[in-house]
């Protein structure tokens, strides 16, 4: 797989890029109504996940991402544990479950390798516990890399930009 | 003049050392404030990793408490800890976390410093003061941390200038700190680390590897509900031995019998290759910890907010078994809230597929996204959240397990195990009871006052 992309983004008329819109937001509905298994069926078996640690660094820097640590840097095998870890009974942590709404925005589709898509997007993650504990917000921005199958678009890879150096949410037991 | 001794604070130590911990403690001003003053002030606090500033001229910065510092490596390789204030008017000097750098200028009026902390720069000296005769720049530096010592790469620093002697303070604690950090000659990898904020107070996560043992099964039933990591299921578990020797203690799982050393390193999914490394780094007493009757170290804290990890969880869906080593602190930030540093750790020189292997156990089971630690801070939230209130300044919780109400311990000492110090096997708080002994020491005593010191008076700053 090829990092290979389109130099613009397809206008927002192209089919592609109306597949790559809609995906994401179907995914975002699975993941706000907690339907792991439908989301895990979105994985491409060879998925890469990753969320590298961001660092404040001089400009003159410019490396803010740490590529030998991450909040996740998962497989199928890792997702499917953490996915069934949140269906026993004694996942603490999300029980009794948080209120979260993934708002999906900013979609840029371009043209990858072969009929590969790529697909930038920034989320906004909302999470909300219990009623004694402040909510709490997560940023980031997402490149996606989707393969078209006869089922849809299945996801391929995903890098996650998280827009903060010290989280501010108690743990990551959500998906971005 | 030292300040008035707060009100309670010696009905608060002396239920401690009971065992009874007043629930306020976790959520408390005024506890915090001794704990940054009398603890914090006067405590060995770990800032980094000598392979996070592997480089010449690398740097990273680190806080202790409410003071930052730079630690940095300079340009002939010797390692430097200062206070990353601009002696000038007190600007942060370096305001990048990590990076490489040969001098740091301040961003407010330019004043500049070396890497090993050295004025070098301070724009028209001559002009704006006289040159020496206004402010004496020869010789001038950033604050060095008071007391700064190295052990397996670890870099720790105190603010106190009398703080104990190190390796003396350290004590039978170095036995068991080389199972996590001296696993090779050739030393360890530090990556890292994961920063986030929990709103919980710091000594929960401190105790809870200090020594509990007692949580892992209910709290942690869902990585065994899925095969993660089958050891602690609660029969296996209350096998293991708690130990606690000089300022630290841990917790150990005990390992099928007729362990030895390589056996036992290579039932938790150390391969050949390490297990050689780790006999060649260990002395005679360290690997007769892991014989018969064999017990593997798993958590640990060495006080105040030090803490280590060794779990050895199903990394694939082929059912490889891989060990990990996480480091972490508990870095308070308030009464309520605490910054968690976790670092993956690693011998520098294992092998390339092991070291991803370990990563991924790390990933899987510790940090901001791992399933251990995600329902761990799902408790101390909730453990600070109510110990805010009223009725929690009347409560004394139960810090006594493994004692009679007489004070005599459930079960004797355990006599099989190979560590130094004092170890019993089964559930206990022993540990928790020994860190909050040590806790009590220090918020108990006032701080010493110091003399302020003035910068370019030369010898009239007093």
């Amino acid at each position: 797989m090829s990092s290979a992309r389109s130099a613009a983004p397809l206008p927002y008329t192209d089919e592609r890029h109306q597949m790559a819109a809609q995906f994401l937001t179907e995914e975002a509905h699975l993941l706000d109504t907690s339907d792991f298994e439908a989301w895990l069926g979105l994985m491409d078996p060879r998925i890469r996940y990753r969320m590298p640690v961001r660092v404040t660094a001089v400009k003159a820097a410019d490396e803010t991402d740490v590529q030998t640590m991450h909040h996740f840097d998962e497989d199928l095998y890792s997702l499917r544990k953490r996915v069934q870890r949140f269906q026993t009974d004694y996942a603490w942590t999300e029980d009794p479950q948080s209120r979260i709404r993934h708002h999906v925005s900013n979609v840029r589709t371009f043209e990858g390798a072969g009929d590969e898509l790529i697909a930038e997007s920034a989320v906004l993650l909302y999470r909300s516990r219990g009623d004694r504990t402040a909510p709490s917000l997560l940023s980031a921005g997402r490149t996606d890399v989707l393969i078209p199958t006869e089922e849809g678009l299945r996801l391929r890879q995903r890098d996650i930009e998280i827009d903060e150096s010290v989280l501010r949410t108690q743990n990551l037991a959500i998906f971005l | 003049m030292a300040a008035a001794e707060p009100n309670g604070i010696a009905d608060i130590t002396g239920a401690v050392r009971q065992g009874l911990i007043p629930a306020f403690l976790y959520n408390d001003a005024q506890v915090h404030e001794l704990e940054r003053t009398r603890l914090f002030g006067r405590s060995w606090n770990f800032l980094a990793h000598e392979s996070e500033i592997a480089q010449p001229d690398d740097y990273v910065v680190r806080n202790i408490g409410d003071d930052s510092f730079l630690v940095t490596r300079d340009s002939d390789g010797q390692i430097h800890v200062m206070f990353n204030m601009c002696v000038h008017r007190g600007m942060q000097v370096c305001r990048a976390e990590r990076g490489s750098a040969r001098t740091f200028r301040c961003p407010y009026h330019a004043w500049t410093y070396k890497n090993d902390g050295q004025l070098a720069g301070l724009p028209f000296h001559a002009d704006a003061y006289g040159g020496e005769a206004g402010f004496i720049k020869e010789g001038q530096a950033l604050l060095r941390a008071p007391s700064v010592a190295i052990r397996n790469g670890m870099i720790f620093a105190s603010l106190d200038p009398d703080a104990p002697h190190f390796e003396t303070w350290l004590g039978d604690y170095a036995f068991y700190l080389d199972f996590y950090t001296g696993q090779s000659a050739a030393g360890m990898e530090f990556r890292g680390p994961q920063r986030w904020r929990v709103e919980a107070n710091w000594k929960i996560g401190a105790e809870n590897f200090m020594g509990d043992s007692y949580h892992t099964p209910h709290t942690h039933a869902s990585v065994v509900d899925i095969e993660l990591f089958g050891e602690p299921k609660p029969y296996k578990r209350k096998e293991g031995v708690l130990w606690h020797a000089g300022p630290g203690g841990g917790t150990t799982y005990k390992l099928p019998p007729g362990s030895e050393f390589r056996s036992g390193l290579a039932y938790v999914g150390y391969p050949e290759e390490m297990i050689d490394r780790m006999a060649a780094a260990l002395s005679p007493a360290q690997r007769a910890l892991v014989d018969e009757p064999g017990f593997m170290p798993s958590a640990s804290t060495l006080f105040p907010n030090l803490s280590f990890v060794h779990n050895w969880p199903q990394t694939d869906a082929e059912g490889r078994i891989t060990p990990f080593i996480s480091v972490r602190l508990w870095q308070p930030v308030g009464p309520g809230e605490t910054e968690v540093y976790s670092w993956f750790c690693v011998a520098a020189d294992a092998p390339d597929d092991y070291k991803a292997a370990s990563y991924k156990a790390y990933l899987m089971c510790f940090g901001s996204s791992g399933m251990f630690e995600q329902d761990d801070v799902e408790n101390w939230v909730s453990i600070t959240t109510m110990a805010r209130g009223s009725m929690a300044r009347n409560l004394l919780l139960n810090n006594r397990m493994g004692l009679t109400l007489d004070g005599d311990p459930i079960v004797d000492q355990f006599r099989g195990f190979g560590g130094p110090g004092t170890a019993y096997q089964g559930f206990g708080e022993h540990n928790q009871r020994h860190w909050f002994s040590m806790w009590a020491d220090l918020v108990s005593q006032p701080a010493p006052a110091r003399e302020p010191m003035a910068f370019g008076m030369g010898e009239r700053q007093a």
